[in-house]
């Protein structure tokens, strides 16, 4: 069946069954960045922002759920050819190594913040906890985590550069 | 992973009927929940497709039935022996039937399951409850088709 | 998109010791990464694959007629399809062989029975749900101690009654070999003679690596030209392309193996698994790209395992502490084929490392391997090989001897360490330890930890009823497979190779033999290479995975990169450096001995203001050669290294535990170690919190279990369970440096001593916090129910 669905505010005609999973409806349209970690929604490296407020496990809806819904990937993280501080935040605080879980990590960061700009440490790890990391045991995330709700709280353009 | 059970039940049907009613396929069929087809090979062998939801596996099950009574033990048999979604299980029952007082049957009965697959080891942990659940309820339907007759 | 690089500070020459960020990030943090699911090509089909539900099991009829029924689905092979390419059976890194498809019989559970291919990943699942299998149950052997009874069903049929196998004579047909080293005599004389003697039996479970991308292949064959190209997610690209040339017979040059970016391999993708063959078999059969993506179920239970080692130790000392001598027997269960991931010369892998940080005189150890209804494997599981097996074993171990000399752990293990007098130390099981300085790094540790404090507030608190407990671990480990005489995997020695190429304006591409996973490789070879030649570290790209671009090497496993393609790295450098002079002198118009390389520029012998840099020097290697000699600036280095590095740590981590639950807190967890020279302190300290992790989870949280009829119970992240941001300790980190002598930048490897060093110190702390309740030890994983239970054994109230 054809479906629309409109993903980092561009909308893609696409033909799915209706079993067809969204985070394979999201690869199978070229946008790799999330990823399959899993079969029991348990580790998160799939998750996307729903509406532009909720993260969602993109492998626990279907496709054809996620018509009439903004999807934002972590492609979509990136403005103006800026770095979300999300993204800046991991580079510099090097919360990523093999990098697999590192979108559906931002992506869950993204809204964590959006819901609690200034979060605690045990805050941001109750807030990750539904994305598993093999590689860097987390705490360099938390720190990127919480240098990214800094930024964002500082003006525009007076973003730390460290 | 390995289930045994065991228990009795009582049947409003004296055991006359209980024996015309279990020598017949069709109506031992008949008692199985969610059944989606049955085929009958003979008077004992029959291949029933079962709808099964143990945990996250779920869908149809595919089990061969073979019924061997004993009447002269007042016993019968019961193997059961298929699976679906790259589960399998292997089922032997028996049940002695014991004809009551007040006209009842008493069917004393045991079982031991051996399940394989997704449904033991992503199902493990609500098999056990499914498993009684689906034992129940294939009495409660024999219970209650057996009055009937 | 293009993202602004703005922030990709110019970062000039950045050498080693500096904490650069990676240079790796860019493309992961925009979701730009390229891993196996990400490749799409033209016409390519997928594969799905059968699975048993028995763990034994003969097979009597593979019917896919109703496969081949459903739309898109191109065709299903079975083990008597493979068997016609030569293809039923494969050798295994172990000297063993192994079915790719079952082949009569299934010997696991999960084991693949027929590999379905179809147009689409949907129609190749429905595929393989629709073929029909018949099997005859057979008896299950899950237990290891019971493989070898006399009445044990035979599970290797293809090789019953042959009783020698590739590592010396089987004693039945379930057992696989029995390796020792060591005097058993001497030992067993020293042990008897000893003053005080303890014994106990310890589990190392069986866990799984679990990377968070699963394993896969696409297999693309091209008719037209006869070139096979493989995408694969393997930590050792080119020993697979050895091998795929091997077991196919297609030429090794007409054998492209890619391995794009890897998301997290940690021993699991080294070895060579059925799906693998079987995409690459389909695409040869079917003339188009198959691709074959295992789901999180077959990764858990049929790809490479880890551990499942049974040890019993006995070691002896003196009344004082002064250990003796120490005895170790080991069963371990390798599963249905033995496709262990060890150098060919050492089957229970550098578990001979059991000796530890302290000066044994005499040992013994002995392995045994078997056979059981398990899924094969036996990987080196961010570990170099058996490595964490020994390390838990000795330091677990040094805990039980001082209980029982109720001394102080710290104190026993301070009066037994190997001196740094006496480096390089010939270990009583045959290593030579490079370097160390042991007590200097349980010094750091105990100091930054408040050590004397925490024991003072142990004891306060024990008087209180609460427990509380302190653990300790002064691992060595032994990385860097190694120098050829002795190591090689399949007979193919255990070097590795490093290209540079340093081009016209100064930049240079570098490519190494090994694929990094998430250990920063594009960004600590480049500095290796700014370091020894001077130039921008951001003008360096590196390569890996790409057989046909890259130099040789055995890959990146068992922490042996840094030490092996790393020195690669170095001495490639300096040798382009040797060239790099002759023309420097030339430019400066002097003799080649009145040059020399200061600060990384070379400089005329007293002259400071007369100098060149290696920049001026790879322009003039192109453009401006001294008469006669060859143009251009590049190098191919191979590296055997003389010896193996002994990186070494002290752990300590203290605990807290819930007398009401049975919960244990991780309160403090500080890990000093000591990997000699630091590249990048930043990578390193993530390698060590990782590693921690790991190690956190294998001692509270992950196992590979079964029950009686061989199902796996572990087969998904709700029942394997991995530790997330809320569990995880938070880790205090720090080091100390000893060089390694024999490296050429001094570097000893440090991905894996955290995942070796830390299961000891965790179990320690929890022992050392019921100790007074006559606890001795507990096997991992320590879950809450074990500590409940025990607690409850002991008789301790809930408040």
């Amino acid at each position: 069946m054809e479906i629309t669905l409109k993903i980092n505010g561009a909308e893609k005609k696409l033909n799915v069954e209706p079993r067809t999973l969204l985070v394979h409806a999201i690869r199978d349209a070229g946008l790799t960045g999330t990823h399959i970690g899993c079969d029991s929604s348990s580790c998160g490296v799939c998750t996307v922002v729903l509406d532009g407020k909720t993260a969602v496990k993109s492998c626990t809806m279907f496709a054809v759920m996620a018509e009439g819904h903004e999807i934002t990937t972590i492609e979509g993280m990136a403005q103006g050819g800026k770095l979300h501080p999300l993204q800046q935040a991991f580079y510099d605080q090097h919360g990523l190594q093999c990098g697999y879980c590192t979108p559906g990590m931002i992506m869950s960061a993204h809204v964590l913040l959006q819901h609690n700009p200034n979060p605690t440490e045990e805050e941001i790890r109750f807030g990750l906890s539904g994305n598993l990391c093999r590689c860097t045991g987390y705490q360099n995330i938390v720190k990127a985590v919480q240098q990214a709700a800094q930024m964002l709280q500082q003006p525009a353009g007076a973003a730390a550069d460290d | 992973m390995k289930l045994e059970y065991s228990g009795q039940e009582n049947v409003q049907a004296n055991p006359e009927k209980v024996w015309s009613f279990i020598q017949d396929p069709n109506k031992v069929a008949s008692c199985l929940p969610d059944l989606k087809a049955v085929e009958f090979k003979d008077e004992r062998n029959m291949v029933a497709t079962v709808g099964v939801a143990v945990g996250p596996v779920r869908g149809s099950f595919k089990f061969n039935i073979e019924l061997d009574p004993h009447p002269e033990e007042n016993k019968v048999m019961v193997r059961i022996r298929g699976g679906g979604l790259g589960s399998a299980v292997d089922l032997t029952a028996s049940a002695d039937i014991l004809g009551q007082d007040d006209q009842t049957t008493l069917l004393d009965w045991q079982g031991q399951a051996t399940v394989s697959g997704p449904a033991a080891t992503v199902g493990g942990r609500v098999l056990d409850a499914q498993a009684k659940r689906l034992i129940e309820t294939v009495f409660a339907n024999m219970s209650k088709k057996m009055s009937e007759v | 998109m293009a993202v602004e690089s703005a922030n990709l500070e110019p970062k000039g020459i950045q050498g080693l010791g500096k904490a650069i960020k990676r240079k790796e990030d860019p493309r992961f943090i925009v979701g730009k990464g390229n891993y196996l699911d990400d490749i799409n090509l033209p016409g390519m089909l997928h594969m799905a694959l059968v699975h048993s539900p028995y763990a034994h099991a003969k097979i009597l009829n593979i019917d896919t007629s109703e496969a081949l029924k459903i739309p898109g689905v191109k065709a299903v092979i079975t083990s008597k399809e493979l068997a016609g390419a030569g293809l039923a059976w494969i050798p295994t890194l172990a000297g063993d062989k192994q079915m790719v498809l079952a082949d009569g019989k299934v010997l696991y559970q999960y084991q693949e029975v027929a590999a379905v291919f179809a147009e689409s990943r949907q129609a190749a699942a429905d595929g393989a749900a629709a073929v029909q299998v018949e099997y005859e149950p057979l008896p299950v052997v899950v237990d290891p101690f019971k493989a070898t009874a006399p009445d044990a069903p035979v599970l290797r049929e293809d090789i019953k009654g042959n009783m020698t196998g590739a590592h010396g004579p089987r004693r039945h047909d379930n057992h696989i070999w029995t390796w020792d080293v060591g005097s058993k005599d001497e030992t067993e004389k020293a042990l008897a003679q000893s003053e005080v003697r303890i014994k106990q039996h310890m589990v190392y479970p069986r866990s799984h690596p679990a990377p968070l991308e699963p394993c896969g292949c696409i297999g693309d064959m091209n008719k037209a030209t006869g070139r096979l190209t493989v995408y694969m997610t393997s930590q050792a690209p080119h020993a697979i392309r050895t091998v795929l040339s091997l077991v196919t017979g297609i030429p090794e040059n007409n054998i492209r193996v890619i391995s794009p970016d890897i998301g997290g391999g940690f021993g699991n993708k080294v070895p060579v698994y059925p799906g693998y063959v079987c995409a690459i078999v389909g695409s040869i059969v079917l003339g188009a790209p198959v691709k074959w993506v295992e789901t999180r179920t077959e990764n858990l239970t049929t790809t490479g395992f880890a551990r499942d080692f049974h040890m019993d130790i006995e070691i002896g000392a003196t009344k004082e502490g002064k250990v003796t001598a120490m005895k170790v027997y080991t069963l371990a269960d390798h599963g249905a084929f033995d496709a262990a991931a060890d150098p060919s010369k050492y089957p229970a892998g550098l578990f001979s490392i059991c000796t530890g940080s302290y000066d044994f005189q005499k040992a013994y150890a002995q392995v045994e391997a078997v056979y059981t209804n398990k899924a094969p494997g036996g990987v080196a599981y961010r570990c170099s090989f058996r490595v964490t097996e020994a390390s838990y074993l000795i330091e677990r171990s040094m805990d039980v001897l001082a209980h029982e000399l109720k001394m102080d752990p710290a104190e026993l293990r301070l009066k037994n360490f190997i001196q740094p007098s006496q480096f390089p130390y010939p270990s009583a099981l045959g290593w030579t330890y490079d370097s160390g300085d042991y007590e200097k790094t349980l010094k750091v540790a105990l100091e930054r930890i408040g050590y004397a404090e925490l024991r003072k507030e142990q004891a306060e608190k024990r008087a209180r009823g609460e427990l509380m407990g302190i653990g300790i671990s002064t691992f060595t480990e032994i990385v860097g497979a190694g120098p050829s005489k002795d190591f090689d995997i399949l007979g193919i020695k255990m070097f590795d190779g490093a290209e540079i190429r340093v081009h016209p304006s100064g930049s240079a591409i570098v490519r190494a033999g090994t694929r990094h996973q998430g250990q920063g490789h594009e960004t600590t070879w480049a500095q290796i290479v700014s370091e020894e030649l001077g130039l921008d570290v951001d003008k360096i790209i590196v390569e890996e995975g790409d057989t046909d671009t890259a130099p040789y090497g055995l890959g990146t496993y068992a922490s042996r990169s840094t030490p092996t393609a790393g020195g690669a790295m170095a001495l490639g450098a300096r040798r382009i450096r040797e060239k790099a002079k002759k023309i420097a002198a030339h430019l400066l118009e002097v003799g080649e001995n009145d040059v020399e390389w200061v600060d990384k520029k070379f400089v005329v012998k007293g002259v400071p203001g007369k100098s060149v840099t290696m920049n001026e020097v790879a322009f003039a290697a192109y453009t401006n050669l001294p008469p006669g000699m060859e143009p251009g600036l590049e190098t191919t280095y191979y590296y055997d290294p003389p010896n193996l590095t002994f990186p070494h740590g002290a752990y300590i981590c203290v605990v807290d535990i819930d007398k009401g639950t049975g919960e244990v807190k991780v309160r403090r967890f500080v890990a000093i170690d000591d990997c000699g020279t630091i590249i990048n302190p930043m990578i390193v300290e993530g390698q060590v919190h990782g590693g921690l992790t790991e190690g956190f989870a294998m001692a509270f949280m992950q196992e590979i279990a079964f029950d009686e009829q061989g199902n796996n119970l572990s087969s998904n992240f709700t029942d394997y369970l991995l530790p997330t941001a809320l569990e995880t300790p938070k880790w205090e980190t720090g080091h100390t440096v000893t060089p390694s002598p024999h490296h050429p930048i001094g570097a000893k490897g440090v991905g894996e001593s955290p995942t070796v060093g830390s299961p000891a110190a965790f179990v320690n702390a929890v022992v050392d916090a019921l100790a007074h309740l006559g606890v001795r030890h507990i096997d991992m994983p320590i879950t809450r129910e074990k500590v409940w239970k025990v607690l409850r054994q002991a008789g301790v109230d809930s408040f």
